[in-house]
């Protein structure tokens, strides 16, 4: 399946490369969500974790402007802390899956055809698989934290990245002006830093924004099977998995999270449609 | 045309020898996965520490894992998947059980979702002034923001609590109904890109200017060329179905492959999820070879 | 338009005919069967799950089971033994010798009456082919099993054992020339009420109704299909009117009540809420009794137990419930846990000399909600608290390895109070749970409990030995709450019984029938 095929599953489709507002609108939101996660639960003069069992779904007043979960928690404090740990979370996986994809992959391809088809051969097994089976089995193995979800996610992800990263190796490696650049002269390391890997890198940054909300929304499904983050912790997932249950009764409990990730989403997919008009305008399928 | 077939074998050689390696990975983690499902038996019941040895020795699992990999292929190879440790049920009853609600799901939703995919941007295309390209970006816009499970969950208490409108176990209305929206949103705008493009190719303008009528535009010239990206992101789409599948499956209770896979999961069921992650990657690559032979059928730029 | 005016008496009569077999019919006034002795309806039913076709070889799960296979004596709804399969019995004084009377004209599924030979078969066969079960215990004291004749079975023990007749409860009695017998029974022939039909493993179970059962008059439900899957919530089924019976959570008690068309019933033994510490190998400052008194004393019972189950809840330190025989009520007042105490938790960490913002504490549990309140009220102390929320397995796996320092958990009904005791026994199987308790004395006295004829000498010994327990802080019980068990108005006769069982002597399955309207 064709790299590019892959990528315009989700670039492109808003057509934001092409408005400005759709962009700032992007822009805005991830920069909203990068404030709340590093300014955290400051924010919000509760303890996220303190409970208060018998003030359990209660909704939102004026000392707890979202309401308080099923434990008596006050969720806009879990919101601001899950911001953070959903956006680390899924920035590492996605970071952990550039180095493990594309680093492997590209070593790969530079050593050859036996490299590659053995390197390549791998992902193609872990693409087989569906992430969540995947990170399902992944999380059974490694156990239940952040660590070892950080380590399935980019597991279940590497495999994009290597497609991506070889799709724009092999592109840029046929184009002419690397030939051209060979021709006068130019140390192959050069070509490789001047030319080639500038523009892989615009490749792979396309690609971690479409894989960071996915990363985000795959941890939200593992949470809710009970893998995932540890049970108190306040990732986005966590939070719509306690609160699943009492979404009748509480409804606040559950929009909170569920608003919070499809916002957060969103704002990647804005984004991540005018990155990839500036940093990839060569692709093949010119979507 | 031998050429052909050479690409095809090789293909096909390299999805066998992926099986393969699917296979004994997923052996060798889930042995390294603590706990198994003596243990499972153990918990519930009151086995002491002698009758827990006893019954693993039973059910084979201490000897290496390389003689159960062993033990395994041999089987396998001879059609015998093996009993459920569970159930105590030949594991192959259990997957052929299962197999025609996953299929029935994962058929019905790809069936809604190129339906929808194709017929909303076609129409978009027809009458740009009406609510259909509105349409096309709402979808699209559903099946980046909206995270299936939370749809789901969403759908369950408004359509079989709230309103009662639908049993809440074994229903497959609501999940085909979110897969497919889901799926539609994932082809709908690139095609509805696709095919406005196309529609301003110089024959089409020709074909307008001679007076045929829109429709037939669409139908007969528009879309045959918009083929090959269907099929690329139809392909893609499938793969991504099965997984979206299996959140569907246990959330709805429908007995399908996805249940199966996750209670196994659950249970340390080795027999049972070795063999359901099989049947999953079995399809999919039989997806991904088929519509990769397809593409390369359809458009010749992508033949070597 | 105009044709449905016109429709075919044919078509009527197909149509009705549809619309019966559909069960829609019933929904009609004055139709119905309601004849006298006349089954009516499948009775949807969710409880617990089933995990082999084999009942001897249950590995825990055991609420459907008793449908289909019976056995010599039932707990009744008070939690005491009575007869069922065998219509009485006489114990020698030394306690070691049980003859039991078995009824008479009570046929398999395959019309065969039973015998007494067919208790001794499955008796034998549980001690020699099974490993592992309650029955495990008492089967290793087994000295002899005959059936001297038609309706006498005779089973000698090599000491007494008090807990033989209840543990009794679930040797369930299978004809021998059952599929399967020699290894695994795939298809077990039982004298149940229903027959075993159709199992399809975590999905269903559907078992027709057995015409001829010694019971005359039941079953009166046509059939009754279990649903196996595993869902957390079923109150939305329920309401939905997808089951007519379903074990509910707490959480949805409410809900629940509210509905009209719902009414609720609890089980007469409870699930009983705990938490352990490492007794195997205990982790320092976890050893030291001031800490374990200190951590308990900063637990809210009260408030946990209304969480956990509201008002049906309560809060007591015994591991029998609040009432049963084996509770006593001194024990219960001398409880200094029944409030939390923040004050005194933080006094005996200091006298013990422990800085808990540098002491890990790890805590293992189950994924459920309830360990989280653990967890805060350890965070609350100031301990570095690491939760491991695992699945079954492995927290079963990791309570093995003895490298954690407290498990909140919670345990469900049991036959008899001896197979609570057993988990704190030094040989008790499955003990991870209750922190792996080695403690030759307190053996020693569940062992004089077991073997006491006389109920009063028995209740001592066991008082005796929880004694022990509540003094060396092995496991502390925050409270009981019986589980909820919801049924639609439209069910007749149905009540749940003292275990997860669902066909008992004085009730269950058997006499639960359809109204006219579910």
């Amino acid at each position: 399946m064709s790299a590019s095929a892959a990528g315009s599953l989700a670039a492109g489709r808003l057509g934001a490369g092409r408005s400005s507002a759709g962009f700032a609108a992007g822009v805005t939101i991830l920069a909203v969500a990068v404030l709340v996660a590093v300014l955290g639960p400051s924010l919000v003069p509760h303890d996220p974790l303190a409970q208060a069992l018998a003030a359990g779904n209660a909704p939102p007043d004026a000392a707890h402007w979202l309401g308080r979960d099923h434990l008596g928690r006050d969720i806009a404090a879990r919101l601001a802390a899950g911001t953070r740990i959903s956006l680390l979370v899924a920035l590492g996986a996605t970071l952990l899956s550039v180095i493990l994809g594309a680093g492997l992959g590209l070593v790969a391809e530079a050593n050859g055809r036996w490299a590659s088809f053995v390197v390549f051969g791998a992902f193609d097994m872990v693409r087989a698989l569906p992430s969540i089976l995947l990170a399902l089995t992944l999380m059974v193995a490694l156990g239940v934290g952040t660590a070892p979800l950080v380590l399935a996610l980019g597991i279940a992800f590497a495999p994009h990245m290597a497609m991506v990263a070889r799709a724009a190796w092999r592109r840029e490696t046929a184009s002419g002006y690397v030939a051209a650049a060979r021709v006068m002269g130019a140390a192959p390391l050069a070509t490789l830093g001047r030319h080639i890997l500038p523009n892989i890198a615009g490749a792979l940054v396309t690609q971690a924004a479409i894989v960071v909300p996915r990363a985000i929304t795959t941890e939200s499904v593992l949470s809710f099977f009970g893998l995932g983050v540890a049970p108190d912790t306040p990732s986005w997932g966590r939070m719509i998995a306690g609160a699943a249950r009492f979404a009748e009764a509480a409804p606040h409990a559950v929009l909170a999270p569920v608003a919070a990730l499809c916002v957060v989403t969103l704002g990647f997919a804005l984004v991540g449609d005018r990155l990839r008009l500036a940093l990839d305008p060569l692709r093949e399928h010119g979507r | 045309m031998s050429a052909r077939l050479a690409d095809v074998g090789l293909a096909l050689l390299r999805q066998a020898l992926l099986l393969a390696a699917i296979t004994v990975a997923v052996f060798a983690l889930m042995r390294v996965v603590p706990g198994d499902v003596v243990d499972a038996m153990a918990m519930e019941g009151s086995l002491d520490e002698e009758a827990v040895a006893a019954l693993r020795a039973d059910l084979g699992l201490d000897a290496g894992v390389l003689a159960q990999l062993r033990i395994w292929v041999v089987r396998a190879l001879g059609g015998d998947l093996g009993l459920s440790l569970r159930f105590d049920r030949p594991v192959a009853e259990l997957i052929l059980a299962a197999l025609p609600t996953t299929l029935a799901l994962g058929t019905l939703a790809l069936a809604v979702g190129l339906a929808l995919g194709i017929a909303l941007p076609a129409a978009a295309v027809l009458w740009p002034r009406s609510p259909f390209p509105v349409l096309v970006e709402a979808v699209n816009l559903w099946s980046i923001a909206l995270p299936t499970f939370c749809v789901g969950l969403a759908g369950i208490l408004v359509f079989s609590v709230w309103l009662g409108w639908l049993p809440v176990i074994g229903q497959m209305l609501l999940p085909v109904l979110i897969l497919g929206i889901d799926n539609a949103g994932q082809i709908a705008k690139p095609l509805h890109e696709d095919l406005k493009e196309a529609a301003t190719a110089a024959h089409i303008r020709t074909a307008r200017a001679k007076g045929l009528s829109p429709a037939r535009i669409v139908l007969r010239h528009l879309l045959p060329n918009a083929m090959t990206t269907v099929v690329a992101l139809g392909g893609m789409m499938l793969a991504a179905l099965i997984g979206g599948a299996l959140t569907m499956e246990v959330l709805f209770g429908l007995p399908g492959l996805g249940t199966l896979a996750y209670q196994a999961v659950s249970g340390r069921d080795y027999p049972v999820i070795q063999a359901v992650v099989m049947v999953f990657a079995a399809g999919v690559v039989a997806v991904n070879l088929l519509a990769d032979q397809l593409q390369r059928a359809l458009d010749p730029r992508l033949r070597r | 338009m105009s044709s449905t005016f016109h429709a075919s008496r044919r078509g009527l009569i197909g149509g009705a005919a549809a619309m019966a077999g559909l069960g829609l019919l019933d929904h009609l006034p004055g139709s119905g069967a309601h004849a006298q002795g006349a089954r009516s309806g499948t009775v949807k039913i969710a409880v617990l799950g089933l995990d082999t076709a084999d009942p001897h070889r249950h590995t825990g799960s055991i609420a459907v089971q008793q449908v289909y296979v019976e056995t010599l004596t039932s707990i009744a709804d008070d939690g005491t033994v009575k007869p069922f399969l065998a219509t009485s019995w006489e114990v020698s004084p030394d306690g070691r010798r049980y003859a039991f009377t078995i009824r008479e004209g009570v046929r398999f599924h395959n019309g065969r009456l039973m015998t007494a030979e067919d208790v001794r078969a499955n008796a034998v066969r549980v001690r020699d082919q099974v490993r592992g079960g309650w029955l495990s215990a008492p089967m290793k004291l087994v000295e002899s099993l005959e059936a001297p004749d038609a309706r006498t079975f005779v089973m000698t023990m090599k000491e007494p054992y008090g807990p033989l007749l209840n543990l009794l409860s679930e040797l369930w009695i299978v004809a021998p020339e059952s599929d399967g017998w020699a290894q695994t029974i795939r298809t077990p022939i039982g004298t149940g009420p229903f027959r075993f039909g159709r199992w399809t493993p975590n999905v269903s179970f559907h078992a027709p109704a057995f015409e001829q059962y010694w019971q005359a008059g039941l079953p009166r439900a046509e059939a009754v299909e279990f649903s196996l899957r595993d869902d957390s919530d079923l109150s939305l089924p329920l309401r939905a009117g997808d089951l007519h019976i379903a074990r509910i959570g707490y959480d949805k008690l409410a809900s629940v009540k509210a509905d009209p068309n719902l009414e609720v019933q609890f089980m007469k033994d409870t699930t009983w809420w705990f938490w352990s510490f490492n007794n195997r190998s205990p982790r320092k400052p976890f050893d030291d009794l001031r800490v374990r008194r200190a951590v308990s004393h900063m637990l809210d019972k009260p408030a946990f137990m209304r969480f956990v189950a509201g008002d049906a809840g309560v809060v007591t330190n015994q591991m029998a419930a609040p009432g049963q025989f084996f509770w006593d009520q001194a024990m219960h007042e001398a409880d200094v846990h029944a409030r939390p105490n923040e004050a005194r938790a933080r006094a005996l960490l200091a006298e013990a000399g422990v800085d808990p913002a540098r002491t890990p504490c790890r805590i293992v549990s189950w994924q459920s909600t309830y360990p989280e309140i653990a967890v805060q009220a350890e965070r609350q102390l100031g301990f570095q608290v690491e939760h491991l929320a695992l699945d079954d397995i492995g927290a079963q796996r990791r309570l093995g390895q003895y490298d954690w320092d407290l498990a909140p958990f919670a345990s469900g009904p049991r036959a008899d109070i001896f197979l609570r005791f057993i988990r704190l026994m030094s040989d008790g199987p499955n003990v991870g749970l209750w922190g792996g308790t080695r403690d030759a004395e307190f053996d020693a006295l569940v062992k004089q409990a077991v073997a006491a004829v006389d109920l009063a000498e028995r209740r001592r010994f066991y008082l005796a030995a929880w004694q022990r327990a509540l003094d060396n802080y092995y496991t502390v019980v925050i409270g009981h709450a019986p589980e909820p068990i919801a049924n639609r108005r439209a069910v007749t006769g149905y009540s749940p019984g003292f275990t997860w069982g669902q066909h008992r002597v004085d009730g269950g399955l058997a006499h639960a029938a359809l109204g006219a309207r579910s």
